[in-house]
């Protein structure tokens, strides 16, 4: 089957090398078309078939641009979300699936979809960075990562998390719950990117988004050699800064 | 162009002494000291940069890149015109280093001793020193992407600078560089340099760190009537006809062969030497003209003074051995454009070529593991190229710059990974090739990029005797 994918706002939404999170999905993938839609056009979700929704980093004013162009099409959302839709929300774009967006430096606070019962505070001079380590209950690998952002989002007791911080944090510093993961809808501020990163979990995303295919990961040697060299140096407490730690 | 006289007030007197005895002592120590005399002056009067007397004209220098260039450009240029130039160029872009130089600047009682202080300052450190200062001048040579651990994005160093600016700032911005060029408010008497179309340029943006593509007034996706790297270029929005800015100060040709350009300054248009042949350094050398110009140099002064700068050099060191080419760049770990830019030069040079890459930043490697996502915010794919036929990767990052590599397109046969930093320069072969590019960092220059120079050229050597 060809997958088609849709990446959503390329021309705000391309922060930190994220993008490349596709790149290296579509190089495994092969038979892929991908619909790169910008701010002006109709989403095709809203009325073709599409296998995976990504949307990567944004500005802090990429971040209001895009929920002005979700906003009207909030229900499907929601209702691919619950169909089983793929989703890959990365960095600050799960932000806006949220109910709100508070920045008191730029002073804005602003609705955001509302799909998610979670609220994000940003602090441009709070900036926060580290490394993430932490299990999903599919796989037997940890999944790793980077943070590097200045917002944090509310616990969300409601909403499942994409993984368990193991080391570092998640959703902000007082828990490990990390991202959102409902349904095959995953949302993490984790980048990297994270399906460079992470080759199992990518593979597993693979089957997951085409069952009738094995999954053969692109370039898999080097992925696994880079995912094995990291996983040892994460499992390295000298190399962990108070700084990146849950507060506790 | 005149500030008001600051005041005389006994802390700040007392700030300036500890600043400057500071100062001395390292002096005699063999320090420099142009950060801790600032430091202890700070702790002494934390409002010291609202209080410090001032020379009759403050201008700072910001941006991602050349603001060092710039500044030291603009400071000679003034002292050769006679002026009495107090500037940072030898010391710290931050706040400490800049209220270092204005007390070097100032008397024991407080006077000063310059007429005009030619101030580097770090982007970041905008809020920390700008409305304390309050300059007569700001010049920003451009804002692109830096490190994504410190910078985030270039709009959010623009929104720092632009929130710190006072309205009585006159602003000398890159009109081609549209983050650049909407710092400040309608407030600030705006004056812009640019490049004109240099005739054979892309007009279609490519690479990961585009960070323009749409109107800032309609969001409509701009059309590139010029692009040269990121967002640096001339737009236009074919939906309500925004367009950049008209350059004051413009460069209206270059001509790298004979390391000139045609400046146009009002109405005078006058071919002055390139003080380098890369187009961002012909943007500093725009950037001090319009400078100059608003500072009330003469025309013929700014081209007389740009005239006398010295004969174009090249951006990397080249030399060649036994028929071999040494490329040594200086490739930024952690800033992503900075090795796009690198990157890119690689391809232009002639031949078959080999590469040896090592630009892991040594300062993360006992205690931290580096954020590796600036690798996917460079453009590896410049060095998907026929004529590159090895590329070697060496240190504790090998595994990602190799994946990286192979998914930007180059044929991971090619790749070859070493565990050192400087092994590859006993691997490589020699023979059968034109060039060999010797990539490091900044902080491993020294450890890393000196000794594969220097084994590269023994093994040449030995080849000639």
């Amino acid at each position: 089957m060809t997958v088609v994918i849709e990446m959503l706002f390329p021309e705000i939404a391309n922060l930190h090398g994220d993008n490349s999170n596709i790149d290296y999905l579509a190089q495994s993938l092969g038979d892929v078309r991908i619909y790169r839609t910008g701010l002006n056009e109709t989403p095709r979700f809203v009325s073709e078939r599409v296998d995976l929704v990504y949307l990567g980093p944004m500005t802090e004013s990429g971040q209001i641009k895009a929920i002005d162009r979700l906003t009207p099409h909030g229900s499907r959302i929601a209702e691919l979300i619950d169909s089983g839709t793929h989703f890959l929300f990365t960095h600050n774009a799960m932000e806006v699936l949220g109910n709100r967006i508070s920045n008191a430096e730029m002073n804005y606070d602003v609705p955001g979809l509302g799909i998610f019962d979670f609220t994000t505070t940003v602090n441009m001079f709070g900036r926060f960075t580290g490394k993430v380590m932490g299990t999903i209950d599919e796989l037997p690998h940890a999944i790793v990562g980077y943070k590097s952002q200045f917002s944090m989002v509310s616990n969300a007791p409601n909403v499942a998390g994409f993984l368990t911080a193991e080391r570092g944090i998640g959703r902000n510093r007082s828990t490990n719950v990390e991202g959102i993961r409902v349904n095959n809808f995953i949302g993490t501020s984790l980048i990297g990117p994270l399906l460079v990163m992470n080759p199992y979990f990518t593979e597993s995303l693979l089957s997951s988004i085409d069952p009738t295919r094995e999954p053969t990961l692109a370039l898999r040697e080097l992925a696994v050699a880079a995912y094995d060299a990291r996983v040892r140096d994460f499992n390295d407490a000298a190399r962990w800064s108070q700084a990146e730690l849950l507060v506790t | 162009m005149t500030r008001p006289v600051r005041p005389i007030r006994a802390r700040m007197l007392l700030a300036v002494w500890a600043g400057k005895l500071t100062g001395a002592l390292l002096r005699l120590a063999g320090r420099a000291g142009t950060h801790v005399p600032g430091k202890v002056a700070l702790a002494v009067y934390p409002g010291l940069m609202s209080a410090i007397p001032l020379p009759p004209r403050v201008v700072v220098v910001t941006g991602t890149n050349g603001k060092t260039t710039t500044t030291n450009i603009l400071a000679d240029a003034l002292h050769n015109l006679g002026v009495r130039v107090g500037s940072n160029r030898a010391g710290s872009n931050l706040r400490e280093g800049i209220i270092a130089t204005l007390m070097d600047g100032l008397t024991v009682l407080g006077r000063s001793t310059i007429d005009t202080a030619i101030l580097e300052m770090d982007e970041r450190s905008a809020r920390l020193v700008l409305p304390g200062l309050r300059p007569d001048v700001l010049v920003c040579t451009n804002l692109t992407r830096d490190s994504i651990k410190r910078n985030a994005h270039p709009e959010y160093i623009a929104w720092i600078v632009s929130s710190a600016l006072s309205d009585d700032t006159t602003l000398v911005l890159n009109a081609d560089d549209l983050i650049t060029a909407r710092l400040g408010t309608d407030a600030n008497r705006r004056v812009f340099f640019g490049v004109d179309a240099l005739g054979d340029e892309s007009r279609t943006p490519h690479g990961v760190a585009i960070d323009v593509s749409i109107c800032p007034i309609c969001d409509h996706t701009l059309v590139w009537d010029v692009w040269r790297f990121n967002h640096i270029g001339k737009v236009t929005c074919p939906s309500c006809g925004f367009r950049s800015p008209q350059a004051d100060v413009r460069a209206l040709s270059v001509d790298i062969a004979s390391g000139t350009m045609d400046l146009a300054m009002g109405d005078t248009t006058t071919t002055l030497p390139l003080v380098n042949d890369n187009i961002v350094n012909i943007y500093n050398e725009v950037a001090v003209a319009a400078a100059l110009t608003v500072l009330g140099v003469a025309v013929e002064d700014i081209a007389a003074q740009l005239a006398s700068l010295k004969p174009p050099v090249t951006r990397f060191a080249d030399e060649t051995i036994s028929g071999v080419r040494i490329l040594r760049l200086l490739t930024k770990g952690l800033v992503g454009v900075a090795c796009s830019r690198a990157f890119e030069h690689i391809p232009t040079i002639p031949g078959r070529k080999v590469v040896l890459m090592a630009i892991d930043e040594a300062s993360e490697r006992v205690t931290e593991v580096e954020n590796t996502a600036w690798i996917y915010d460079a453009d590896y794919e410049y060095l998907a190229d026929p004529t590159i036929a090895q590329i070697f990767v060496g240190g504790i990052r090998r595994h990602d710059h190799a994946l990286r590599l192979a998914i930007a397109g180059v044929d991971p046969t090619k790749i070859v990974l070493v565990e050192s930093e400087t092994g590859a320069a006993d691997l490589v072969s020699l023979d059968n090739v034109d060039a060999v590019f010797n990539l490091h960092s900044v902080h491993n220059a020294l450890i890393s990029g000196n000794p594969v120079q220097d084994r590269l050229r023994e093994r040449l050597l030995e080849k000639v005797r």
